[in-house]
C-alpha cells in the first residue's frame, strides 16, 4: 500500500473515533450510546490494524484482535446484560443539555490542540494527529462521566477514556510493552465486573442507578 | 471557452433539472421496496407535476402579489444554482460560481418559502414558517463552514470549479480527516435542509410534524407545481454537490470523450448510492421531535468546526 494512503487511513480511523465520541455526547438513549461505543472500538481495532501493517509490528496485530474480541464483542454484551438485569430505563438523565455538551466538547477539542502544540513539534507528521485526537477523546469521555447521571453512561464514558488512552499509546510509541497491554485489557475486564457489581448494589439500595442519589447520607 | 465546452455545460445544467423528479421517484421506489411494498413508478413525480400544471390555481383573498411571485423566486433561485453545480464536468455555466453565493442563494430560497407560508394567512403556514426559520438559523453556519473547509483543504479559493478540480488533482492526499468531517457535516445539513425524515416527514400532512408541507399548504395548481419542482431540484443539487465536491473522483476534468463517458457512469452510480442511503435512513430512523433538532444540527456545526480546526492546527 501507498505510504500516503496508509497515513491518511490512520488519520481517518482516529478521526472516526472522535466522531463516535461527539455523537455519543449527542445521544440521549442507552442503546445508541452502547452502539456508538461498539463503533468506536471497531475503529480503534481498524486503527491498530493499519498501524501494525504500516510499522510492521506483529504484536499490534494481536492487540487489534484483542480489542475486537474484548471491546467490540464482550464488553457491550456485559453492559447489555447489566442493563437487562437491573431493568434500567433506556432514557438517560443529563445534568447538561445536548447543545451545551456538544459545544463544550468542541471547546475541549480546541483546548487539546492548544495544549499539545508544544509536544507535536517533536513528533513526525504521521502520528501527531492521533495524539491530539487521543487527548480530545479522553477529555470528552471525562466530560461524559461528569455530566451523565446514570451509572451505565458513566461506565461508557470511562471506557471511551480508555479507548482514547490506547489510541495515544499506539500513536506515540507503537504501543506499550506487550505484557503491559495484556494487563491493561485484563484491568478493563475486571473494572467492568466490579462496576457491574456496584451497579447491582446501587440499584438494590436506591431502586435506580442515578448516581446523584449517592451523595445523600443514608440516615439523616 | 469554446462552443463544445459551452454545450457540455448546458447539457449538464439541463440534465440536472430534467432528472430531479426522477431522483425523487427513485428514492420513493427504494423506500417502498425496503418496506415490502410495490410502490409507485419512478416516473410518478413527472405525472404529478403535469397534473398540477393543468389545474387551476386558487389564491387566498388575503394574499398579496407576493403569494404569486414566490413560486417564481423559488424556481428561479434553484435554476440559478443548477447552472452553478458541476455534474458530469467540473466546469460550470455560471462564470461566478462562488460557494458563498451558493449558500446564500439557498438561504434566499428558504426566505422566500417562509414568506410564502406566512402570506396565505393560515395557521399551518405560520407554524411551518416559524419552524423553518428556526432550522434556517441552525443550518446556515454548518453549511457555510463545511463548504468553506473544502476550499481551505486545497487552498483553491471559493470558485466551485477550482475546488472540485483541485481535489481531484490532489488524489489520495486529499482523503484527509478534514474532508471526512466536512462531508459528514454536509450530509447532516443535506438531510435537514431538504426536510427529509429525521427532521421532517415529506410524506405526511400531520400538523404536529410539518415543516415543509405546512408552508406549501395554501399553494395549488401551477404555483404548487413550481414549489414542488424547486424542492426536488434542491435535493438533486445537494446530492450532486456531495458527489462532485466532497467525493469528486471520477468527474471529468478535461473535455476528452472517454473522461466524459466515465464521468457519466460514475455520477449515475454516485446518485444511486446517495439515493439508496437516503431511503435507508428514512426507513430505519424515526422522526425526531422538533425540540431535538437543534441537537443534531449542533453536532453538524461542531463537526465542520472540527474539520476547519484540524486543517489549520495540524
Amino acid at each position: 500500500m501507498d505510504q500516503i494512503l496508509t497515513n491518511n487511513l490512520i488519520d481517518i480511523f482516529a478521526v472516526c473515533m472522535l466522531l463516535a465520541s461527539v455523537l455519543a455526547m449527542a445521544s440521549v438513549r442507552m442503546q445508541p450510546l452502547i452502539r456508538l461505543f461498539i463503533l468506536q472500538s471497531l475503529f480503534l481495532a481498524a486503527f491498530e490494524f493499519t498501524v501494525a501493517y504500516s510499522q510492521n509490528e506483529p504484536h499490534i496485530y494481536i492487540m487489534a484482535a484483542m480489542t475486537f474480541g474484548i471491546k467490540v464483542l464482550l464488553i457491550p454484551r456485559m453492559l447489555k446484560y447489566i442493563m437487562s438485569r437491573i431493568k434500567a430505563d433506556d432514557e438517560m438523565s443529563l445534568s447538561l443539555g445536548i447543545p451545551g455538551s456538544i459545544l463544550l466538547s468542541a471547546a475541549l477539542i480546541i483546548f487539546s490542540y492548544y495544549v499539545s502544540e508544544p509536544l507535536i513539534i517533536t513528533l513526525d507528521t504521521a502520528e501527531r494527529n492521533s495524539l491530539v485526537l487521543s487527548f480530545s477523546i479522553m477529555l470528552i469521555g471525562m466530560l461524559m462521566m461528569a455530566t451523565r447521571r446514570k451509572a451505565i453512561s458513566e461506565v461508557v464514558g470511562l471506557l471511551m477514556v480508555e479507548n482514547g488512552l490506547f489510541l495515544g499509546a499506539i500513536a506515540l510509541s507503537n504501543g506499550m510493552p506487550f505484557i503491559v497491554e495484556l494487563g491493561a485489557f485484563f484491568d478493563v475486564l475486571m473494572a467492568m465486573i466490579i462496576i457491574g457489581i456496584f451497579a447491582f448494589r446501587i440499584n438494590k439500595s436506591f431502586d435506580s442507578v442515578d448516581t446523584t442519589l449517592l451523595r445523600r447520607l443514608k440516615e439523616e | 471557452m469554446n462552443y463544445a465546452e459551452l454545450a457540455i455545460m448546458l447539457i449538464q445544467a439541463s440534465a440536472l433539472v430534467m432528472i430531479s423528479p426522477l431522483i425523487a421517484g427513485i428514492i420513493g421506489k427504494f423506500k417502498a421496496l425496503m418496506q415490502n411494498r410495490v410502490g409507485a413508478s419512478i416516473f410518478q413525480p413527472y405525472r404529478d407535476l403535469r397534473k398540477l400544471i393543468k389545474k387551476e390555481s386558487v389564491v387566498s383573498e388575503n394574499a398579496s402579489f407576493l403569494f404569486r411571485a414566490i413560486p417564481l423566486v423559488c424556481i428561479t433561485s434553484m435554476l440559478l444554482l443548477a447552472a452553478m453545480t458541476p455534474f458530469i464536468y467540473t466546469g460550470v455555466l455560471a462564470p461566478y460560481a462562488d460557494v458563498i453565493a451558493m449558500v446564500y442563494i439557498f438561504t434566499m430560497f428558504r426566505f422566500a418559502m417562509v414568506l410564502g407560508g406566512l402570506e396565505g394567512g393560515s395557521a399551518f403556514g405560520g407554524m411551518g414558517s416559524s419552524r423553518e426559520a428556526m432550522m434556517s438559523v441552525l443550518i446556515e453556519p454548518a453549511l457555510l463552514l463545511s463548504i468553506m473547509t473544502l476550499s481551505a483543504i486545497t487552498g483553491a479559493g471559493f470558485n466551485i470549479t477550482d475546488i472540485s478540480s483541485s481535489i481531484i488533482g490532489a488524489g489520495a492526499f486529499a482523503i484527509s480527516p478534514a474532508l471526512l468531517l466536512a462531508g459528514t457535516s454536509f450530509v447532516i445539513t443535506m438531510v435537514a435542509e431538504n426536510t427529509r425524515v429525521p427532521f421532517d416527514n415529506p410524506d405526511t400532512h400531520l400538523e404536529l410534524t410539518m415543516i415543509h408541507e405546512g408552508m406549501l399548504m395554501e399553494y395549488s395548481g401551477r404555483g404548487l407545481a413550481m414549489m414542488e419542482m424547486a424542492s426536488m431540484l434542491r435535493l438533486t443539487i445537494f446530492m450532486a454537490l456531495l458527489g462532485t465536491l466532497f467525493f469528486p473522483w471520477g468527474t471529468a476534468v478535461t473535455m476528452a470523450p472517454l473522461d466524459l463517458a466515465v464521468s457519466v457512469v460514475v455520477i449515475i452510480a454516485k446518485m444511486l448510492v446517495i439515493a439508496f442511503g437516503i431511503a435507508l435512513l428514512e426507513s430505519t430512523i424515526a422522526k425526531m421531535r422538533v425540540f431535538r433538532m437543534p441537537n443534531m444540527l449542533t453536532v453538524s456545526f461542531a463537526l465542520s468546526l472540527m474539520a476547519m480546526i484540524s486543517l489549520y492546527v495540524l
